[in-house]
């Protein structure tokens, strides 16, 4: 039998072989792409650079805010070998229990991963990648650790930067940093795990134009994730950049100075250029160290401190705290009963002590005798004027109309509502209207005699710091202001839009004058409240404020510009459980004024006795 | 001096240059998968492509050893060196385990690996016992040596283990079938046991790897296009996989009668197009069968086959090696990325792991894209199909026997090597002859070459 013809069956074979190959080679290689992107995604990484946060800059040029550089220790499971656990531990300065309870918070954090195929569920940990095993590390730390990471293989630093606050002043307005939520990195593309975010302050407000522009590079990395080389030769790369700086309108100086002054104390200062609208300073006392909640490791250990501290370091006070103005408000009380033409700057109106408590020896006759006394007689007439027009015969009825005009003004001042600044998280304090108090007692069933409390800023009426300052910033003014803000410039950028818009309020300009005079008087002249706050190169106007407190001691509040002739600071002061404004409130605020203005104090014993001063019933913190 | 005017005018040089091309285009792709820049000199020993530059030296020194010696010795001394491989196949169980196998004897780099002469020496005494026999009277005890030939050594390479060599063996299977041995008196011993049965022939017996070969390659074939399902316009059904492979078994069989019509005998005609309708019918029910066959099976098995194919993806898991090879194979594109250039095979970023040694094809591919590997396949089938022309040629059935030995394991290693890398077969680790690098196959390939073109160029001498 002769076999020979099967050669052919197995050429056939061969061929059929070799050719089924070539089709599924060129199948593979030239028709389809999935392979193409399958090895794109092997081999090319797509590495992001976050740019340092840009820098702030108060507004005489001081760095305030700026960048430090930090380490993460790193650990790629795959590379430890030998790890001699003990020694390691002793090294990081931990137990080996917690280095054993780090590695398993490392893999666990990474969470798992299900298949949609097969429904598998596998650990996303990979052993090949490198997870930061201890975040943030000082220069100091890590360099008594790096010098012996050779000893152990697996573990290496890493450069990272973080925010440093070379002043410790402006704590609640700067705001700090945190890791991005998962919630955020789905909202927006820009943030990865692990990146951080402005969560309050101005870190929060101008988050975007600090974060700035993150770089890409391609690169070609090996199954181990190293860079190999960088893709297309850095053809689509793009270079990580930087955001121009932020300047604040703020006096770093000044603002530590306030802080200073406000040591032992629970209270507010808050000081505007009143031309621009810019925030000087905004004291929140008691504050705290800006560089406590730099970094997840600063977080974790000092915010839980901070938040259970009694005396609330936290709590933005010239932004959130809402107090009754007490007499600042007669400022407000004066220009709007001018403007209405419900009394002239002469009118008088007896120190009737019946009405309401008054201090003795004034009789104001006229509108600045009646700041400069600050009478409060004087004010509940002036208030039933404005309120009980006699535009209509039910007096009920009548006071609905006045009051809702009140309210109009007040809003004009910036009074009731939102200051919309550029630090998010405002109260809008409180200035009542028709509707609030019908829900009190009723529709129409209220006149100014319910209500009178108001017309000496007690009772129902409510202000921020901010809106105090504020105040003082129209009146300097004379009857516009500004939406007072924190940012100067954004780069070569100035200030957002619309703190570019003046506000007018509905008080004429002509109506200040007396008012200012009043102001004036209160400061410089014998029978004024705020005597202590007189400075013999400085003309200062001002305005006291004792507010009854039924909780405790009165607070002592005291708004003020300077100098009288073309303002430069407008400023409230509001220190809580205090007494008189014109003991506390008026000299801090004098001397925030003067070390403005001349940059220097020249009554040391004035500074002495307020730096030393404890005040407010602060509680002592236990540690 | 007559011997080496014999040599240069007796030598085939179509062979011997494919040869030396592998040889060339081999360590160029080891040199370039494992290049770094540190040590550039192609024989930096540190590297791999340093060691297989001194592989390749010995093995052409081998060759020239081969060259010099008489080519009787092999006929005559088949049997010795046949149980002389058996014996280091003995030895190297004792051997420690390298990568989980005890596959190597020697110390690090310059062990080798008894499995890769083995086949040597199996093909020498197959072709020795098979030439010997008598074809027309095969026995239960002459099929059982022949196959005892083969499986001694492979029982020995299962228990290393070495998944790839022991399949490699089975290439010997389509070199008996050439020969005419038969499985017959095997399964006529079983079958006749049956009462009523009376057979003297089957024809399963004597086809049976053709058989299983065509039964596999459809198979495999109608699975992989099983979840191709095209809606062509013009066409009122959907053609699914198996349609693919039926319609194509028709255009072959037209092909084939055709060719039949023109060139074959008058009495091949009716009987070829007859097999080749019978086959068509067998292929075309065989495909559908299959079809619906996976369609019916329960989900988890659909997965394990539709994995095993490639046609399901687990990339970091099961399927990783494969995933990461085919990536790189299909990331060369038409033209490649040129030499030097691979991105994802290359040993230092390590995605393909192996890729100096069982995926070298996937360095080549993603350097020289389908250019490239279209010639390597081409070269390939050349260097094959010369062979069996070589062996046909043989005045001795020894000779010839060799021949197609050599031809179907190198056949193997093509087909698995290639085939694993382009998701056709399943990953076991062999070698690609000529390219991969190590000493153990580079040597035991080049002489199995070398013995063949020394046997061919004697070819005359011979007188049966």
């Amino acid at each position: 039998m002769n076999f020979d013809a099967r050669r052919y069956v197995l050429i056939f074979f061969i061929a059929i072989v070799g050719f089924s190959y070539i089709i599924r080679i060129f199948y593979m290689q030239v028709i389809d792409d999935k392979w193409k992107l399958r090895a794109q995604q092997i081999a090319e990484k797509r590495k992001e650079i976050t740019p340092a946060r840009a820098v702030i800059f108060d507004r005489n040029g001081m760095k305030i805010v700026s960048n430090r550089t930090y380490f993460n220790l790193m650990m790629v499971e795959d590379k430890i070998k030998n790890l001699d656990t003990a020694a390691f531990a002793t090294l990081i300065g931990w137990t080996v229990e917690e280095v054993r309870n780090r590695f398993k918070e490392i893999v666990d954090g990474e969470g798992r991963y299900k298949n949609p195929n097969t429904g598998k569920r596998t650990a996303n940990y990979q052993k090949i990648r490198a997870y930061p095993f201890i975040k943030e590390l000082t220069l100091e730390e890590v360099s008594k650790i790096a010098p012996h990471l050779e000893n152990f293989p697996g573990f290496y630093e890493e450069v990272t930067s973080m925010r440093n606050y070379p002043y410790l002043g402006g704590a609640n307005i700067l705001g700090y940093l945190s890791e991005v939520t998962r919630e955020e990195v789905d909202a927006d593309q820009f943030y990865k795990p692990g990146n951080n975010i402005g969560r309050s302050g101005i870190e929060r407000f101008y988050e975007k134009d600090l974060r700035g522009r993150k770089g890409v590079k391609y690169v070609v990395t090996s199954a181990l994730n190293n860079t190999i080389e960088s893709y297309a030769s850095g053809k689509f790369d793009t270079i990580a950049k930087q955001a121009e700086p932020l300047k604040l309108g703020m006096d770093m100086l000044i603002q530590a100075y306030g802080e200073k002054l406000l040591q032992n104390k629970k209270g507010s200062i808050v000081a505007i250029e009143p031309s621009s609208g810019e925030i000087l300073a905004m004291v929140s006392a008691p504050s705290f160290d800006p560089n406590l909640l730099v970094g997840r490791r600063n977080i974790r250990m000092n915010y839980p401190k901070l938040v259970l501290d009694p005396n609330m370091p936290l709590f933005p006070r010239p932004l959130q705290a809402e107090y009754p103005p007490g007499s600042i408000f007669k400022l407000v009380q004066s220009l709007i009963a001018l403007q209405e033409g419900v009394i002239t700057p002469n009118s008088s109106f007896p120190c009737d002590k019946s009405l309401v408590g008054c201090h003795p020896g004034h009789h104001a006759s006229n509108i600045s005798e009646a700041v400069q006394f600050s009478c409060n007689p004087y004010y509940y007439a002036v208030m039933r004027r404005i309120i009980q027009q006699k535009l209509r015969k039910n007096s009920n009825i009548d006071a609905e109309l006045g009051l809702n005009k009140w309210h109009k003004y007040m809003s004009s001042f910036g009074l009731g509502k939102v200051l919309e600044t550029d630090v998010s998280g405002q109260r809008p304090g409180v200035i009542p209207n028709s509707k609030y108090y019908d829900k009190w007692y009723g529709h129409h069933q209220w006149a100014f005699s319910t209500i009178r409390s108001i017309s000496i800023g007690q009772g129902e009426v409510k202000l921020t710091p901010l809106q105090m300052a504020n105040i003082a910033a129209i009146i300097a003014n004379k009857g516009w202001y500004y939406t007072p803000h924190f940012v100067k410039s954004i780069g070569s950028k100035g200030p957002l839009s619309n703190f570019k818009i003046r506000k007018k309020t509905m008080v004429g300009i002509k109506h200040f004058e007396p008012v200012i005079e009043g102001m004036r008087r209160v400061v410089n002249e014998n029978g004024g409240t705020a005597r202590s706050a007189r400075l013999d190169e400085i003309v200062i106007c001002g305005k006291t404020g004792t507010v009854q407190n039924p909780h405790g001691q009165d607070h002592s509040v005291f708004i003020a510009f300077a100098p009288k002739n073309n303002p430069k600071i407008a400023i409230a002061v509001f220190i809580e459980n205090a007494g008189f404004g014109g003991t506390w409130a008026a000299p801090i605020a004098s001397l925030v004024i003067e070390k403005y203005l001349n940059r220097k104090i020249k009554d040391k014993d004035k500074e002495k006795r307020i730096i030393e001063a404890k005040l407010s019933n602060l509680k002592e913190i236990p540690e | 001096m007559r011997k080496e005017e014999n040599l240069i005018s007796y030598l085939d040089w179509p062979l011997f240059i494919s040869f030396l091309l592998m040889l060339i285009m081999g360590l160029a792709t080891v040199y370039s998968v494992a290049y770094t820049p540190e040590d550039p000199s192609l024989f930096d020993l540190d590297k791999q492509y340093g060691k297989q530059s001194i592989w390749i030296g010995i093995s052409l020194f081998l060759g020239l050893l081969v060259f010099l010696i008489d080519s009787d010795i092999y006929r005559k001394f088949a049997f010795p060196i046949y149980l002389s491989t058996l014996l280091l196949l003995v030895i190297v169980l004792f051997m420690p385990a390298i990568n989980g196998a005890r596959a190597w004897i020697g110390i690090g780099s310059m062990g080798i690996q008894p499995a890769e002469f083995s086949k040597i020496a199996s093909s020498l005494l197959l072709a020795k016992y098979i030439s010997e026999l008598s074809l027309k009277q095969q026995t239960i005890a002459s099929v059982s040596r022949a196959i005892a030939i083969i499986l001694v050594p492979m029982i020995l390479i299962l228990l290393q283990p070495d998944a790839g060599t022991f399949v490699v063996f089975t290439s010997f299977l389509f070199v008996m079938y050439r020969e005419g041995l038969t499985f017959d008196p095997l399964i006529l011993s079983i079958i006749n046991k049956v009462p009523g049965f009376r057979f003297k022939y089957t024809w399963v017996g004597s086809h049976f790897i053709p058989i299983l070969f065509v039964i596999l390659f459809l198979s495999i074939l109608t699975l992989l296009l099983q979840q191709e399902e095209t809606d062509f316009y013009f066409l009122p059904f959907k053609v699914s996989g198996s349609m693919y492979v039926i319609f194509s078994l028709i255009i072959l069989s037209i092909i084939g009668i055709a060719f039949i019509r023109q060139f074959g005998s008058k009495r091949d005609r009716s009987r070829v197009s007859a097999v080749i309708l019978l086959g068509l019918v067998l292929g075309g029910g065989l495909s559908y069968t299959v079809d619906a066959g996976f369609g019916s099976l329960a989900p988890h098995q659909k997965d394990r086959i539709e994995l095993f194919l490639g046609l399901r993806e687990d990339p970091n898991g099961k399927d990783y090696n494969r995933n990461r090879a085919m990536a790189a194979v299909g990331s060369g594109g038409f033209f490649g990325k040129g030499y030097n250039k691979a991105s994802v095979s290359s040993v230092e970023s390590n995605h393909v792991p192996e890729s100096e040694t069982d995926f070298i094809f996937c360095p080549f591919a993603e350097e020289w894209g389908f250019i490239g590997t279209l010639f390597l396949v081409a070269l390939y089938l050349f260097m094959l199909i010369r062979i069996i022309f070589i062996a046909e040629r043989q005045r001795s059935s020894f000779n010839r026997i060799y021949a197609y030995c050599v031809a179907m394991i190198l056949f193997y290693h093509f087909a698995i090597n290639i085939g694993m890398s382009i998701g056709f077969a399943p990953v076991i680790g062999i070698p690609l002859p000529f390219f991969s690098y190590g000493g153990s196959s580079m040597m035991s390939f080049s002489i199995m070459i070398f013995i063949l073109l020394k046997l061919d160029s004697q070819r005359k001498d011979v007188l049966s």
